[in-house]
């Protein structure tokens, strides 16, 4: 069935609709075009200087600046072309082979993200080098409340800048007696997001101050299934602790390209409660601490990280506190295969 | 031009193998006149299925031309073994599949190539399944 270009709907059906051969070409003719164009423009610019044809009007800033984009042309048609001519009559494997030999030169071998007897495994150097006060290792959130915050900040600053221009020249133009109703319809609206703005960044402000920081700490790192270890929990701030819990979580995580659209779903495959804590009353500087093991099960999956597909493991707590909404934070952990078994050397 | 024959065996007739255990195999190609095969490429490598797009990667490879061998033909049985990697066993879990294969191609002097895929199992991990809260 002939298949239509359509580049403004979203791809549907198999990821691949065309011919992998007319797919290949065509990539080819795009680069190998980029390349003859930007050459031979670049050539005539330069055959143009050099018999003193320049135009005397343009600017030497519009001549550089096409320069520059020709000489782009140039490099991305002549790189787009190598790699079609490489990729003619090699297969995957063989791609994927090369890749791998130079993945094992020293140099790149000690920067990349995986060890060398676990493949695919991610490395837990960033999570074993902040030693803990009472355990082994004081474990890193996904994502510190404190980049929110300074990211809403900055929005609400400079949001409520431009809300506060807008107002200040639309109310002089109505006391001036000549009001620019066009200012001051587009005025309102920004006001009202600007007010919004400050109302979420107070809000996100006092529950990051008020709940305070959580610190989780472990006994031992990476994690081993069939293993124990020990947790410290330690929650700080001055609110009451109306329940809190501790879960061990599993998460696979997959990135798809669907259209021009990067998309990640995720779904939680595995999660056991090692810790829960209800009713706990704040003491005034000092935190609420408790201690729990947590059990990794035999025959569970390795973490695992490739390019499109990943598997996560966490400890994720989650509570409620004083009368703010319920809080959630991660904290990410690496579980190694079982080594109970061989093991390649 | 009849397609050709790809016979590929795993020795020992194993589909579960552990990390660090020897994988052996042996494959041949019938069917083919012995001057039409211009390249066989042998792999053994593991591929994502799932939601989302493929990640591959190879742990062995072996690319095999008529002039590696002595008679120039490349359809008799040939043998090659490897070690197998302690990670990433294969998995089979909501949105994220880990498969490892044998993979064997061959390339035809016109430009042309099929492969054939053996699927093995490596580790021995539960399977995963969707966490209801």
């Amino acid at each position: 069935m002939v298949r239509w270009i359509k580049p403004w709907s979203k791809k549907r059906g198999d990821r691949r609709t065309g011919s992998r051969l007319l797919g290949r070409l065509g990539e080819a003719l795009f680069f190998a075009a980029l390349l003859v164009v930007g050459f031979a423009a670049l050539l005539f610019l330069l055959a143009m200087y050099q018999l003193g044809r320049w135009p005397a009007d343009v600017p030497p800033l519009g001549i550089g600046l096409g320069i520059l984009v020709l000489v782009a042309f140039v490099l991305v048609g002549g790189i787009g072309v190598i790699y079609c001519v490489v990729r003619v009559g090699t297969s995957a494997e063989r791609r994927a082979a090369l890749a791998k030999s130079a993945a094992n030169i020293d140099l790149i071998r000690d920067a990349t993200a995986t060890p060398q007897d676990f493949p695919n495994v991610p490395r837990d150097t960033d999570l074993t080098n902040s030693p803990g006060v009472t355990l082994a290792y004081r474990l890193p959130i996904v994502r510190s409340p404190a980049w929110r915050l300074f990211a809403t900040a900055l929005f609400c600053i400079v949001w409520n800048a431009i809300a506060v221009t807008f107002a200040i020249v639309s109310i002089g133009n109505h006391l001036r007696g000549s009001p620019d109703w066009l200012l001051s319809m587009v005025a309102i609206p920004f006001a009202i997001t600007g007010i919004w703005a400050i109302h979420y960044f107070v809000r996100l402000w006092m529950m990051t101050t008020g709940i305070g920081p959580t610190s989780i700490e472990i006994s031992n790192h990476p994690l081993y299934p069939g293993q124990k270890y020990e947790i410290q929990l330690s929650q700080f701030g001055r609110q009451s602790i109306r329940s809190l819990e501790i879960s061990m979580v599993c998460l696979e995580e997959a990135t798809y390209r669907q259209g021009t659209d990067v998309r990640t779903e995720s779904r939680r495959v595995f999660q056991q409660r090692v810790l829960h804590l209800s009713g706990v009353a704040a003491r005034r500087g000092v935190p609420l601490e408790d201690r729990c093991y947590v059990e990794i099960p035999r025959q569970v999956m390795h973490s695992f990280q490739s390019e499109n597909n990943s598997i996560q493991w966490m400890l994720e707590v989650c509570g409620e506190a004083g009368r703010w909404p319920a809080f959630c934070r991660q904290f990410p952990v690496v579980v190694y295969p079982d080594c109970s078994g061989e093991m390649q050397a | 031009m009849m397609e050709p024959l790809i016979s590929l065996n795993i020795r020992g007739h194993r589909r579960d193998f552990e990390p660090g255990d020897v994988l052996a195999a042996e494959y041949q190609v019938d069917a083919i006149g012995d001057d039409q095969i211009q390249a066989i490429e042998s792999s053994v490598l593991w591929y994502t299925e799932g939601k989302g797009d493929e990640d591959m990667a190879i742990h062995h490879f072996e690319r095999r031309l008529p002039s590696d061998t002595e008679d120039g033909d490349m359809r008799v049985l040939h043998r090659f073994e490897t070690t197998l990697p302690n990670t990433p066993l294969s998995y089979s879990g909501v949105i994220v599949k880990i498969c490892w294969c044998i993979r064997v191609r061959v390339f035809f002097k016109g430009g042309q190539d099929i492969f054939f895929d053996q699927y093995f199992q490596l580790g021995s991990v539960a399977s995963g399944r969707v966490y209801a809260s």
